[in-house]
């Protein structure tokens, strides 16, 4: 597959301070601020409060990065990018790939960040095999949100898409539990949590710390959600590419 | 309504073609159709042998469109760059910078440029795949007189390399002094083919030029030989295509004075072929 446009939408991106910022620094804070004097306290599962709220936390890092490289779609459909790249050998189906690709490039500093902050400042310890795996379900929990920040880039404007994208993620990321442990919510907030796909996302990643190993139902419904959403955002490109 | 019909032109490899037209004549159009990004209604669009998208992919065709379908926080660097690292056998974009005279563009973000500096931008990306053949939809919008004339060397350091260009245009003069041939539009269709001195020469007629003082406007508009009428004042302006008879009846029947008597330049004889046309139609 061809770079050169991964490579040009990185570079701009890094550029962007307004998303770096959102992206690394609100899940990093968020951390800091519950994630650190947890004095040792256990959840039920019996993993520490420091490395639940911090798989939470890079989670949350994960989803929101993807879900913005699927705002910068809105803006170059709307200018007449996507006839200029019709000029070139890029077909349709590598720029979404790329897309794609982008969110899950940019949901890596935020997870380092978050797990770096959860060493230094939280006192987390995990074994080489639990960080590999808390690692991986968190990055490639980013892949359900790279959809849908796809299905958004297709339908918002220029003008709506940084408060869709903004809102859609502080609800998802609020409702599914990555902010707060629904564990410590009522009956009602523990439905609601299940209905949104950032509660298995963050389910997987943190199963992947307790004794019992990961959590195979939640990883089956990260799976779906990945599929529904990423059929969703086909459509929707392809229906824009047909118009266009 | 059908924006083009019908129009059958043949280019030669290193041909430099102008396509002439007034607005909504079809030149846009042809040259979506080209690039295959508007399919024809019947009929099917080949070029180098093989369809637009082809075509394209073998980095055979480079184009620049009219305005627009840039992203505006993207660097110059990043734009050529991107174009260049998405074809098989590009230039290096630093080369396609010097060429299109950007060479120091290359760290400004796009949306900060003037709009002749934008121009030559896409200029750039149009080049940087070297191409065989660069399409340009009116090019030079937006550009003063002096960016023009640097634009079209630029261009001519392209098209002495072999490369065959197609541009659409709405300037006569541009036309008139770049393109080695002149293919002129109206309503859909050819009107005209060929260099432009051809051109001027298939249209016959003269244009007279005379100070009538209460001139019958009516009497010389249905003159056997006049095509059209115009007034500045006292001054009457006649398209004549037998002028000497004209001429005749002016002397013979006015008071006219200071008569002058020219041959068509390139606007008179577009808008002697559109008119056939119109009346054709």
């Amino acid at each position: 597959m061809n770079l050169a446009y991964l490579r040009f939408d990185l570079r701009r991106m890094v550029r962007n301070k307004r998303l770096m910022i959102f992206s690394i620094l609100m899940p990093l804070a968020l951390f800091l601020v519950f994630g650190t004097h947890t004095e040792g306290a256990r959840m039920d599962t019996g993993i520490t409060a420091a490395a639940y709220v911090m798989v939470s936390m890079a989670m949350f890092g994960s989803m929101s990065a993807a879900m913005s490289s699927g705002g910068a779609i809105a803006t170059e459909r709307d200018g007449g990018w996507n006839r200029t790249l019709r000029l070139t050998p890029l077909k349709p189906y590598a720029y979404v790939a790329s897309k794609v690709l982008l969110s899950l490039v940019l949901a890596i500093a935020p997870l380092v960040a978050v797990f770096v902050a959860g060493v230094a400042a939280g006192g987390v310890r995990l074994d080489t095999g639990q960080w590999t795996m808390v690692a991986l379900t968190s990055w490639l929990g980013a892949l359900p949100f790279a959809g849908l920040g796809l299905i958004i880039g297709y339908v918002a404007t220029p003008d709506s898409v940084q408060p869709i994208t903004g809102l859609t993620t502080m609800m998802v990321a609020a409702f599914g539990g990555l902010w707060l442990p629904v564990e410590n919510m009522p009956d009602v907030m523990r439905d609601i949590a299940r209905l949104t796909p950032a509660y298995w996302t963050g389910q997987t990643a943190r199963s992947t710390l307790t004794s019992a190993g990961i959590d195979s139902r939640a990883l089956l419904v990260v799976l779906a959600w990945t599929l529904v959403l990423g059929y969703i955002g086909l459509r929707r490109f392809r229906a824009d590419t047909a118009r266009a | 309504m059908q924006a083009v019909a019908g129009v059958d032109l043949i280019i030669g490899s290193g041909e430099v073609v102008a396509i002439l037209g007034p607005n909504g004549a079809g030149k846009s159009t042809t040259i979506e159709m080209l690039l295959g990004l508007v399919r024809p209604d019947h009929g099917s669009i080949q070029v180098y042998g093989q369809s637009p998208y082809d075509a394209i992919a073998a980095g055979r065709v480079g184009a620049m469109l009219q305005s627009g379908g840039i992203i505006e926080d993207a660097k110059v660097g990043e734009l050529v760059g991107l174009v260049a690292g998405l074809h098989p056998k590009p230039m290096p974009a630093h080369e396609a910078l010097e060429r299109a005279g950007i060479a120091d563009l290359g760290d400004r973000v796009f949306r900060t440029l003037s709009g002749g500096q934008k121009q030559r931008v896409r200029f750039a990306m149009a080049i940087v795949p070297q191409p065989d053949l660069i399409v340009l939809d009116e090019p030079t919008t937006g550009m003063d007189v002096e960016t023009r004339r640097a634009f079209w060397q630029a261009m001519h350091a392209e098209t002495a390399r072999g490369r065959t260009v197609l541009f659409a245009t709405h300037y006569l003069d541009e036309a008139d002094s770049y393109a080695d041939r002149v293919v002129l539009m109206r309503h859909g269709r050819v009107v005209a083919d060929g260099t432009a001195s051809e051109i001027k020469a298939g249209v016959s007629g003269r244009t007279i030029r005379a100070t009538v003082p209460d001139a019958d406007l009516g009497r010389l508009a249905a003159l056997d030989g006049v095509r059209t009428v115009e007034t500045r004042g006292d001054v009457v302006l006649l398209q004549c295509a037998d002028s000497d008879r004209v001429l005749r009846h002016l002397l013979d029947h006015t008071t006219a004075h200071d008569i002058e008597v020219w041959s068509p330049d390139l606007e008179d004889a577009v808008l002697a072929l559109s008119d056939a046309e119109e009346a054709v139609a």
